[in-house]
C-alpha cells in the first residue's frame, strides 16, 4: 500500500490579479511517478514551486506526511527547476556539492551518491570539469545528480528534457524508471504527452491553473471517452490558454507613461498592388 | 529575521567568494589594482613632478617689454634670464598698465608668452605683466618676469634704505622668528601625519567600500536570478535570512580584502617610497579597534543597502542603473565631512548615517577618542545598520524575486 508523502488542500495561488492557481488539491503517494502536463502558462511551474516552498500558497496549505509545512522539511525535495541552475565557474562536482552541504550531508556520502547515480547518466568522466561548457544535456544530469546527492524523499522535475537531444532525454527517461523500481517518488512536469505516457504511472494535466483530470492513463481515457491521451488532452483543454504569468509582469505607472512618452505609434498605408 | 544558522550561511558565503574569485578579472579589479595603486601614485606622482618641472625650466619663453625707458638693472636680469626679450615703446592711450587694449591678440596668438609693461614715474616705478592664466607657458613667462623683478626691487629697497644711513637688515625685519617654525610644532610626525591622512584615509575608505561592493552586490543577486541559479538555491533548506546573511558576509569580506589592501598599500607607500613628503599616521591600539569598527558598520550599512536594492531590480542593468548614482552620492558625504572643523565640531554630525561614521574615521586618525562622539555614532550606526539589514531580508523575503518580477 502506497504512503501519501504531500498533500495540497484547496490549494490557490495568485500574482497580483492574476490567478495562476486555483483551489487545487492534491496527494502525492510514495513509490510512484507523476506527470504534470500542461501548456505553457498553465501553472506546472507554479504547482511545482509551491511544493518546493519556494512559493507560499494565497490560500489553501502545502504539507508533508507527518503535518509539517514543506519549507521546513525541504530536506525531503530534491529539485530539478528549468533553467537547471548550476554555477558555470564550479565544476559538476562542486555544484553538487554545494547543494549536499547546505543540505548537512557529509561529502563522503554526497560523493558515493553521485557516482552510482553518475554511472547511470554516463558522467563519471565530467564530474570534475567546469559546468560553463556543458551542453544542454549535461547540464540537465548534473542538475539531476545535484537533486539526488543528499538522498530525497521527492524529486520535482520542471521539463526535465526540455531542449534535450533525444538520446540524452532517452537517459533522463531511464533515470526517473530506475528511481521508482528503487521506490522513489518523483513530480515530473512536462508538455509531452507521449513523454508523461511513457514515464508516469499517474497523469495530472494541468490548464489555466485548474486541474482537468488526474488519474493513470486508461482511467483518462475512460474519463473522455477517447482513444488516445492526445485526444483526451484537447478534450479536457478546449478553452483558450491563458497567457504565461510571466508575462504579466507588474510596472508601475509612472513608468508605463513615462515609456509611452517615447514610443511611437507607426503605422503605414497599405498598398494595395503588393 | 528568522534563525540564522551560522553554518548555511558559511558554506553560502565560502560558494559565492569561490566563484567570484575565480573570474581573474575580479582578482585584477579587487586585489592588484588597490595593493598597487597607492605604491604606484607614490612611485609615479613625484617622478611627473620632477619631470613637469624640468620641462618648465627648460622652455623657451617669449616677453615683449613695453617701455619707454628701462633701468639697466632690470634690463640686465631680463636679459640673463632664460627667456627671449623684445623690446618696444608702451602703448599710447592707457588708463592702466594692466588694460591689455588689442596686446591680448598677442598672447592669444602665442605669439608672445607675457608682457611687461614698465614706467618710471619719480622715485617709483609702476607695471603689470599681462599672461594668458590657461597657458601654463605663458604663465612660466610671467613667474620669470616677476622673479627678475623681485630681485631688483630688493636690491633697489636695501640700495635706498643703505644710502639714507640705515641698516637694511633691521630695518627691513625688526621682527623675525628664532629658530624653525618646525621645530616649535609640540604635535609629533606620527600626529601630524594623522592630521594630513585624517582628510585623505576616509575619502579612500568610503569610496573604495563603496564601489568595490556594487559588482559582487549586484552578482550575487540580481545577477543570480538572470542567470537562473536562485531558484534552485531557494528550494534549498536554507532560510531568506541565511541566504541573505551568506550573500552579506561574501560580499563584505570581498570588499573588506579589497579596502584592506588599498590601505595596506597606502601605508607601505607611505612608509618606504613617500618617507621625505609625510610619516605613517600614530595612533592608540583603542582607535585601530575603533576604526576597524567604523569601517565594518559602514561597510554593513552600503552592503546590505546595496544587496536590497540590486535584488530589488527587474535586471543587472537596471540593478546597475540604480547603484552607480548611489555611490557616486557617497562622494557628497564625504566631501562634506572634510570640511568640518574636528576642534568644535558639534555633536549632532554624529547623529547623522554615513556622515558620522567618515567623521569618526578622521577623528580617529588624530588618535582623539571623544566618548560621547563614539557612543552616538556607533549607537546610530548600529541602528542604521539594523534598519538597512532589515530591509534587505525583506527584499530577500519576496516571493517574486525568483521570476523577473519588482
Amino acid at each position: 500500500m502506497n504512503e501519501n508523502l504531500l498533500h495540497l488542500t484547496d490549494v490557490s495561488k495568485s500574482f497580483g490579479e492574476v490567478n495562476a492557481i486555483e483551489h487545487v488539491s492534491l496527494d502525492i503517494k510514495d513509490r510512484s511517478v507523476i506527470g504534470l502536463v500542461g501548456g505553457n502558462g498553465a501553472g506546472k511551474t507554479t504547482l511545482l514551486r509551491m511544493m518546493a516552498g519556494i512559493y507560499k500558497p494565497t490560500t489553501g496549505r502545502v504539507y508533508l506526511k507527518d503535518g509539517q509545512n514543506v519549507d521546513q522539511m525541504r530536506s525531503l525535495l530534491g529539485v530539478v527547476p528549468e533553467s537547471t541552475g548550476l554555477y558555470s565557474k564550479l565544476t559538476a562536482w562542486e555544484n553538487i556539492r554545494f547543494h549536499s552541504r547546505i543540505h548537512g550531508i557529509e561529502d563522503s556520502v554526497a560523493w558515493s551518491r553521485t557516482i552510482r547515480f553518475a554511472e547511470l547518466l554516463d558522467m563519471q568522466d565530467s564530474l570534475h570539469r567546469y559546468t560553463e561548457g556543458f551542453s544542454r544535456g549535461m547540464k540537465q544530469k548534473t542538475a539531476l545528480l545535484r537533486a539526488l546527492a543528499h538522498g530525497p524523499s521527492i524529486l520535482l522535475l520542471d521539463e526535465p528534457t526540455a531542449g534535450l537531444d533525444v538520446t540524452s532525454a532517452r537517459i533522463v527517461r531511464k533515470l526517473v524508471q530506475r528511481l521508482k523500481e528503487e521506490g522513489g517518488t518523483v513530480i515530473y512536469s512536462t508538455h509531452h504527452l507521449a513523454e508523461a505516457e511513457q514515464v508516469c504511472d499517474r497523469i495530472i494535466i494541468v490548464h489555466n491553473g485548474t486541474i482537468r483530470a488526474d488519474g493513470k492513463p486508461e482511467e483518462l481515457l475512460q474519463l473522455t471517452n477517447t482513444h488516445s491521451l492526445e485526444e483526451a488532452y484537447v478534450s479536457l483543454t478546449s478553452e483558450v490558454a491563458r497567457p504565461r504569468q510571466e508575462d504579466s509582469i507588474k510596472t508601475s505607472k509612472f513608468a508605463l507613461l513615462w515609456r509611452r512618452l517615447f514610443t511611437r505609434r507607426h503605422t503605414y498605408e497599405v498598398n494595395e498592388d503588393e | 529575521m528568522s534563525r540564522i544558522r551560522f553554518t548555511q550561511m558559511r558554506v553560502v558565503a565560502k560558494k559565492e567568494i569561490i566563484e567570484f574569485i575565480r573570474d581573474w578579472r575580479t582578482i585584477v579589479a579587487l586585489i592588484l589594482v588597490p595593493l598597487l595603486l597607492f605604491p604606484l601614485l607614490f612611485i609615479a606622482f613625484p617622478l611627473v613632478m620632477q619631470s613637469e618641472a624640468q620641462e618648465l625650466q627648460e622652455l623657451d619663453v617669449d616677453v615683449l617689454v613695453q617701455s619707454d625707458y628701462i633701468d639697466s638693472q632690470i634690463l640686465f636680469g631680463l636679459n640673463e634670464s632664460n627667456m627671449s626679450i623684445t623690446i618696444e615703446s608702451l602703448p599710447s592711450g592707457l588708463e592702466s598698465l594692466s588694460q591689455p587694449l588689442n596686446d591680448s591678440s598677442l598672447l592669444r596668438s602665442y605669439q608672445y608668452d607675457a608682457i611687461l609693461r614698465l614706467q618710471q614715474t619719480n622715485d617709483t616705478w609702476i607695471y603689470s605683466v599681462l599672461y594668458l592664466s590657461t597657458s601654463e607657458q605663458s604663465t612660466e613667462a610671467r613667474n620669470r618676469v616677476l622673479e627678475v623683478l623681485n630681485n631688483w626691487e630688493t636690491n633697489e629697497t636695501i640700495q635706498r634704505i643703505e644710502a639714507g644711513g640705515l641698516d637694511a637688515d633691521s630695518t627691513l625685519n625688526p621682527l623675525r622668528w628664532d629658530g624653525t617654525i618646525a621645530d616649535a610644532d609640540v604635535a609629533t610626525k606620527g600626529e601630524q601625519a594623522g592630521l594630513l591622512l585624517s582628510l585623505f584615509i576616509p575619502f579612500v575608505l568610503a569610496l573604495w567600500t563603496a564601489s568595490a561592493a556594487v559588482q559582487p552586490a549586484i552578482d550575487m543577486t540580481v545577477g543570480e536570478r538572470e542567470r537562473g541559479t536562485l531558484e534552485a538555491l531557494l528550494s534549498l533548506p536554507l532560510s531568506r535570512s541565511e541566504l541573505l546573511m551568506g550573500k552579506w558576509l561574501a560580499v563584505v569580506t570581498i570588499t573588506g580584502v579589497g579596502v584592506a589592501l588599498q590601505v595596506a598599500g597606502l601605508l607601505f607607500g607611505i612608509a618606504f617610497l613617500a618617507e621625505d613628503l609625510v610619516n605613517v599616521p600614530s595612533i592608540s591600539i583603542g582607535s585601530v579597534l575603533l576604526l576597524t569598527l567604523a569601517v565594518g558598520l559602514y561597510g554593513t550599512m552600503i552592503v546590505a543597502l546595496y544587496l536590497s536594492l540590486a535584488m530589488r531590480s527587474k535586471s543587472v542593468k537596471e540593478a546597475g542603473t540604480v547603484l552607480t548614482p548611489i555611490t557616486l552620492a557617497m562622494i557628497v558625504p564625504i566631501l562634506l565631512t572634510q570640511f568640518i572643523n574636528l576642534d568644535d565640531v558639534e555633536s549632532f554630525w554624529f547623529a547623522i548615517p554615513f556622515v558620522n561614521v567618515l567623521l569618526a574615521l578622521r577623528e580617529l586618525l588624530l588618535d582623539r577618542i571623544i566618548l560621547e562622539h563614539v557612543l552616538i555614532w556607533i549607537s546610530v550606526s548600529v541602528f542604521v545598520s539594523a534598519l538597512t539589514i532589515r530591509y534587505a531580508a525583506k527584499q530577500f523575503s519576496r516571493e517574486d524575486i525568483v521570476t523577473s518580477r519588482s
